[in-house]
Parts: C-alpha cells; sequence; structure tokens
C-alpha cells in the first residue's frame, strides 16, 4: 500500500467526519433533551444550504459566506423553534400517551413537507455558491478551500457549543435535562423551554453543515439525505445522547471509510461505515460513549 | 314554470353536442413520463416536458389529429426511480387512457416501465435513456429515438484512440446506465483499442462525497477521465475532480449533453472549463424543416437555442400525431402498425422504426458529437465540434497547467 495514498485516505476521512459530526451533534443534541428522533433533520440541512446560496446570491455577496453563515444558522434556529413551539411542544404537554412516537411521526411529515416546499419554491435543480476558498493542500491531501473552511468553522462551532454546555447556566440546566427530565422540573427549570431551545440549536447545527458543505455538495432538494444518514450512522457508533460521541464517532466512521476505500475499494466506500456500525450494535450495543439514563 | 325550464335546460344539453361536433370529439392523450424532481435529472425532464408542449401545440394549431381531434398532454413525474416510474406509467395508461408515452430519461426507469407497455400495450418511447437492454430485448411496444450506449461507448473509446489516451479512467453510478456504460466501454476498449488500459469505478448515485474514488484515479495517473455521472453526480464529479487536483490536468470527457444546459456554469463556474462533453444536437447543424421551424419557436419564446431533450420531446410527439394520422385510429394496435410502417419527420431527419439485430431495434439514432469548453461561461453556440473528423469545426485542447 502507498503510504502516500494512505495518508490523503485518512486525512479526508477524518476531514468529513469531522463536518459531519456538526450533524451528529444536531440529532443528538435533540434526543438527549427531548427524547425523541428527529428525522427530519436533513432538511434542515438543506434549508441552511439554501438560505446561505440565497443570502449569498442576494445579499451580502461572494466571498462573504463568513456573514451569510450566522445568518442562515439563525434563520434555521427560529424556524426550529417556530417548529417545536407549534408543531412538537403539544405532545410534550400533559400525559399525551406514546409522544414520542407522535412527535416522530411528526419530524418525517416535516421531512416530506420541506423536501416538496423547496422544489415548489427552488425547482428541482442544483445550484452552488461560489466557491468560499480557493483549493489548499492540508498535509498530502489536496481538498477544495471550501472543506476546509467548513473543517475549521466546524472546529470553532464544536467548540462554542462545547463552552455554552459545559461553563454556562443554560448549559448546566441543558445537561440537567439530558440526565433527567422530571428531576430537573423539581428544581424550578421549565423544560418546555428547554425544549424549545434543543430543537432550535440542534437544527441550527443542521443547518451550518449544510450551509458550510453547499458550494462542494451543492444545493438541492434532497441534499440533506446523505447528510442525516451519515449523522444517524455516527451517533449510533458514538453513542446515543453522548456529545464526545458525536465527534469521536463521526472521525472513526470517517476513517474507516477511509481505510476501505485502500484496502479494499473505494467503490464500497458507504458499506464499510455499516460494517463498523453492526459489529459495535453486536458487542457494545449502547455505542462507544452511550450513558445509560440516570433516574431518581 | 320550473318544469319547462328543466326541460329547456335538457334540450340544450342535448343539441349543443350534436351542433358541435369538434368541440365533442375528446381529445387524444399522449402521456410525458419525465424526471422532474430529484433524484432524477429534472432539468433535462423539464426540457422533454417543454419540447413535447410545444410539439402538441404545433400540432394542434394545424387542426389537430384524426380530423380535428386535440392532443392532450399528461406529465407525470417519475423522480428518475423505477418505482415512480411504473406507477405513473400505470396511471397513463390505464386512468388517463393515453395512447402513448414519451420522455423517458433513465435507463433504470424506462427498463422498468417497458413491461408495463407490453402489458397495457402502450407504445413507450425513450426521449433519452440509452441502455442497449431497452431495445436489446426486442418488445413490440418500446421504440426509441436517442443514442444507445454502445454506440456511445464505442465513440468515446475511438476518441481516446485518436487522442493518443493510453490509460482511460471510468467514474460512473451504479445505475442501469451506469453499469452498462462499464460494460460496454470495456468491451470497446477491448475490440478497438486493445493495447489502453481502462480503470473503472462504479458508486453508490446517493453519494455526494467522491474524493476517494478521486484520489485513487488520481493516484492511478490516468491520461483521460470519462465522468459517467447523470444529474448531480456529474457535477459533483467535475468540482470534486478539480479539488483534488485531477481536473483539468487530466482532461475530462462527460458522458452526455448536461453541459449544453444554462445552469451548468451557474454549479460549476470555472470548474466547468476544459470539459469536454458529447452531444446529439449542435447550433450549427443543418435541421429539417420541421426541425428548423421548432428551433426559431424556441428561440423566440426561451431566448436560447434548444436543448436536444426538447428537441426529442418535441420530435416525439409531432411523430406520434402523423402515425395517429396515417392509422387513422387512435387504438394503440393501429398506432403500432403505423410506427412501424411509416416515415416521419423528425428534428434531424427522417425517422423509421424497422426491427435490426440486438439493440438496433424500433431504434432511430442521432447523431453523436464531442465537443468542449475552452473558456468560463463559454456559450454553447460558440463551443466546437472537436470529434469526429468529418463533423469537426476546431480542434481539441488541452488545459494549460496550473
Amino acid at each position: 500500500m502507498d503510504p502516500f495514498l494512505l495518508s490523503q485516505y485518512v486525512l479526508s476521512g477524518v476531514v468529513i467526519g469531522v463536518i459531519y459530526s456538526l450533524m451528529a451533534l444536531g440529532i443528538t443534541f435533540i434526543y438527549s433533551i427531548m427524547k425523541m428522533i428527529n428525522w427530519g433533520m436533513g432538511e434542515f440541512y438543506m434549508i441552511g444550504s439554501y438560505v446561505q446560496y440565497a443570502l449569498i446570491v442576494n445579499l451580502v455577496g461572494p466571498g462573504r459566506w463568513y456573514l451569510a453563515l450566522p445568518l442562515a444558522m439563525g434563520a434555521v434556529f427560529v424556524l426550529g423553534l417556530v417548529v417545536q413551539r407549534f408543531l412538537l411542544r403539544p405532545m410534550f404537554v400533559g400525559g399525551v400517551e406514546r409522544r414520542d412516537e407522535y412527535a416522530t411521526i411528526m419530524t418525517i411529515a416535516l421531512m416530506v413537507f420541506f423536501r416538496n416546499l423547496a422544489i415548489v419554491l427552488g425547482g428541482p435543480n442544483q445550484y452552488a455558491p461560489p466557491d468560499y476558498a480557493k483549493p489548499v493542500t492540508l498535509g498530502t491531501l489536496p481538498i477544495s478551500g471550501n472543506r476546509f473552511v467548513a473543517l475549521i468553522a466546524t472546529l470553532v462551532l464544536l467548540g462554542l457549543f462545547y463552552l455554552v454546555i459545559k461553563k454556562t447556566w443554560v448549559g448546566r440546566a441543558l445537561r440537567g435535562a439530558a440526565q433527567n427530565r422530571v428531576g430537573i422540573q423539581t428544581a424550578g427549570i421549565d423544560v418546555l423551554r428547554l425544549d424549545m431551545l434543543a430543537f432550535g440549536v440542534g437544527v441550527a447545527l443542521a443547518a451550518a453543515a449544510g450551509a458550510l458543505l453547499a458550494p462542494d455538495f451543492l444545493v438541492y432538494p434532497e441534499n440533506g439525505a446523505i447528510s442525516t444518514f451519515k449523522g444517524f450512522e455516527i451517533i449510533v457508533i458514538g453513542g446515543l445522547g453522548s456529545i464526545l460521541g458525536s465527534v469521536v464517532g463521526g472521525v472513526l466512521l470517517g476513517v474507516i471509510e477511509a481505510l476501505g476505500s485502500v484496502f479494499v475499494s473505494s467503490a464500497y466506500k458507504d458499506l464499510y461505515g455499516f460494517l463498523l456500525l453492526i459489529a459495535l450494535l453486536v458487542f457494545r450495543p449502547t455505542g462507544l460513549f452511550g450513558e445509560r439514563e440516570r433516574s431518581v | 314554470m320550473i318544469e319547462r325550464v328543466r326541460l329547456a335546460l335538457l334540450a340544450v344539453l342535448l343539441v349543443v353536442p350534436l351542433t358541435t361536433p369538434a368541440l365533442a370529439q375528446k381529445p387524444v392523450k399522449i402521456g410525458v413520463l419525465t424526471p422532474l424532481s430529484p433524484p432524477g435529472d429534472a432539468a433535462a425532464g423539464q426540457f422533454i416536458a417543454r419540447g413535447a408542449k410545444m410539439g402538441a401545440e404545433e400540432v394542434n394549431a394545424r387542426g389537430g389529429v384524426l380530423g380535428g381531434r386535440k392532443i392532450e398532454l399528461v406529465v407525470e413525474d417519475d423522480s428518475g426511480t423505477p418505482e415512480k416510474g411504473a406507477a405513473g406509467f400505470r396511471k397513463l395508461a390505464t386512468q388517463d387512457q393515453a395512447v402513448a408515452v414519451v420522455g423517458q430519461f433513465h435507463s433504470s426507469v424506462m427498463t422498468a416501465v417497458q413491461a408495463l407497455a407490453e402489458q397495457f400495450k402502450v407504445p413507450v418511447f425513450s426521449t433519452q435513456a440509452s441502455a442497449r437492454q431497452i431495445t436489446e430485448q426486442h418488445l413490440n411496444y418500446t421504440f426509441r429515438t436517442h443514442v444507445i450506449d454502445p454506440d456511445r461507448c464505442q465513440m468515446w473509446t475511438r476518441w481516446v484512440k485518436e487522442r493518443g489516451f493510453k490509460r482511460a479512467a471510468l467514474i460512473t453510478e451504479n445505475t442501469d446506465y451506469g453499469v452498462g456504460l462499464v460494460d460496454e466501454t470495456k468491451k470497446a476498449f477491448a475490440s478497438l483499442y486493445p493495447g489502453a488500459e481502462l480503470k473503472t469505478i462504479i458508486f453508490d448515485r446517493a453519494v455526494v462525497d467522491l474524493t476517494p474514488q478521486l484520489l485513487e484515479i488520481k493516484n492511478w495517473k490516468p491520461d483521460v477521465l470519462l465522468n459517467g455521472g447523470i444529474g448531480t453526480p456529474m457535477y459533483l464529479i467535475v468540482k470534486q475532480a478539480f479539488d483534488v487536483g485531477l481536473h483539468p490536468a487530466v482532461p475530462m470527457l462527460i458522458s452526455y449533453d448536461a453541459p449544453t444546459r444554462p445552469e451548468y456554469w451557474k454549479n460549476l463556474g470555472e470548474k466547468g472549463t476544459w470539459a469536454s462533453f458529447i452531444v446529439y444536437y449542435h447550433p450549427t447543424m443543418k435541421l429539417t424543416t420541421r426541425g428548423e421551424a421548432f428551433r426559431k419557436k424556441y428561440m423566440a419564446e426561451f431566448k436560447e437555442d434548444p436543448i436536444y431533450g426538447a428537441l426529442n420531446g418535441y420530435s416525439q410527439v409531432v411523430l406520434l400525431a402523423d402515425a395517429l394520422n396515417a392509422a387513422k385510429s387512435d387504438k394503440t394496435d393501429d398506432l403500432l402498425k403505423a410506427l412501424l410502417a411509416g416515415k416521419f419527420e423528425g428534428w434531424n431527419g427522417t425517422i423509421s422504426f424497422t426491427r435490426g439485430e440486438g439493440p438496433y431495434w424500433q431504434q432511430w439514432t442521432p447523431p453523436m458529437l464531442v465537443t468542449q469548453y475552452t473558456k468560463p461561461e463559454m456559450a454553447f453556440a460558440e463551443v466546437k465540434i472537436v470529434y469526429p473528423a468529418e463533423l469537426k469545426t476546431g480542434d481539441w485542447m488541452a488545459a494549460p497547467k496550473r
């Protein structure tokens, strides 16, 4: 095996794994707080990419992706708040039986709705915002400037997320809600408001991934599908509900896919992650960093 | 009083259809089953539907078919997926009673709906689906007015040979089209260019990150890259090949005419420069009277040169109108006989459907040309035909070193 090619594959896997972990973090964060899976996550990724494209082309201009990114995240954050408040929250108020299942079905309906809405509003064609930066070489790996920007921005967003969760009062409340929803209510915290915040932040992270990858992976109604796919793979590998697991799982998935491409064939790249996932489910069903829910 | 009004109304309802026979004649329905949403190549479907509509308008403007009946198009979206295609075809054949279905673009969908065409005895036309097996099965109700992949692969093999490229890499998707390209290119290289090496990679159509595959190809050091993606994958290959430093240092040939569409430059920017691509229509071509009239009308209406899909969609509808008139019936069996017996004016020549050997069954093939973009934002009307030699209008150019 050519060590040069091997290093290129591993680096490529790490880069894309880190970026995908942003998506996984959004999924796992919402799950941690609300205990429900948001199957419409890919559509928030898609909306993020559309908003980013629209902002760059119509408002901030090419080369100012860094202005469009927070605006796109903000727009999707607000959309997330609205969706949670009016479509999901009613199921979390009172003693609704099987609320998690209903909420999950609601997110599937949202997935179909947003995808079709994108076709109606933007047409079925692909779009691409101008490149964020010129191609660069990262060690041995030649990559697009867009992906390098996405890597750096993802690391910044992950760092910010960590700081907020670990160092602020809101973060402490969110961690408390993740550990025990009933317990935190006894401490006088409005868990429904935390749900809304968590949903907004989670979908904004997905929107960030969509906005950052828009020039490389294009903007079209179904562009969130593969990222959602990867996001779910990552959270199963890393452990559902684990923030650290999202990042480690993302990198691990990227590296496994890269190694499989080197040693077997790049044609089956997506198969290797699933083999890892199956192995983990057999030998460690909670994933690498999965935790049991605490009870009082 | 009320009773008298009722009787008068009844009389009117009975008399009006008898006194206005033209209004009473029901239209002849033609189905347009084509990709209008992802994951299909929706842009292609839009152009095909646009051409078909213009064909129906033209036929209706000159009095319709079968003594004054209008052509009514029923457009269905197959999304480029066999299951949606099959559902759409069933609806067109049973609910809408379409006499024929045009617009097929994806080979996987066409392959799925062919069996239904036989079952319902409704002719189905491939407008841009090119897999070999479509016409090789020798089905009675399957027709094609588009190129077939063995011809496409032989053509690009000859082009690779003419250019003196010794190592060719083909990257394509896991669809009937992509798998067919691999098989046919292997055969073509073995028979036409035995000294050359060919590397093939098939990827899942849903994949968006093709970096590992393209790095593998780059490491193999090819002289030319054959891009077998359709729709989004085609764009992803061009973008990511550029990003890993493969293209344009290594020349790329795109397997079909997507670069002729207006969104090509919007999606790729300068990364689309130096790509060579196969087309079936070029603005400098001499067209038939019918084709020339369509081109003029299209340019007047849309302020751009027509796209091949629109030309072919248009041709299939007017061809069906001619066949219906020749058959003097809207029964599909009569239509089938007329299609097999007749000669029809298409956009670029006279179309007839003979039952030849292998895939040349009820098949009419347009020309195939290799063209190349040599500067950013280049208009399609400006591109030169670089292959085949007898139709060349300019020389193929290698990209300058970055």
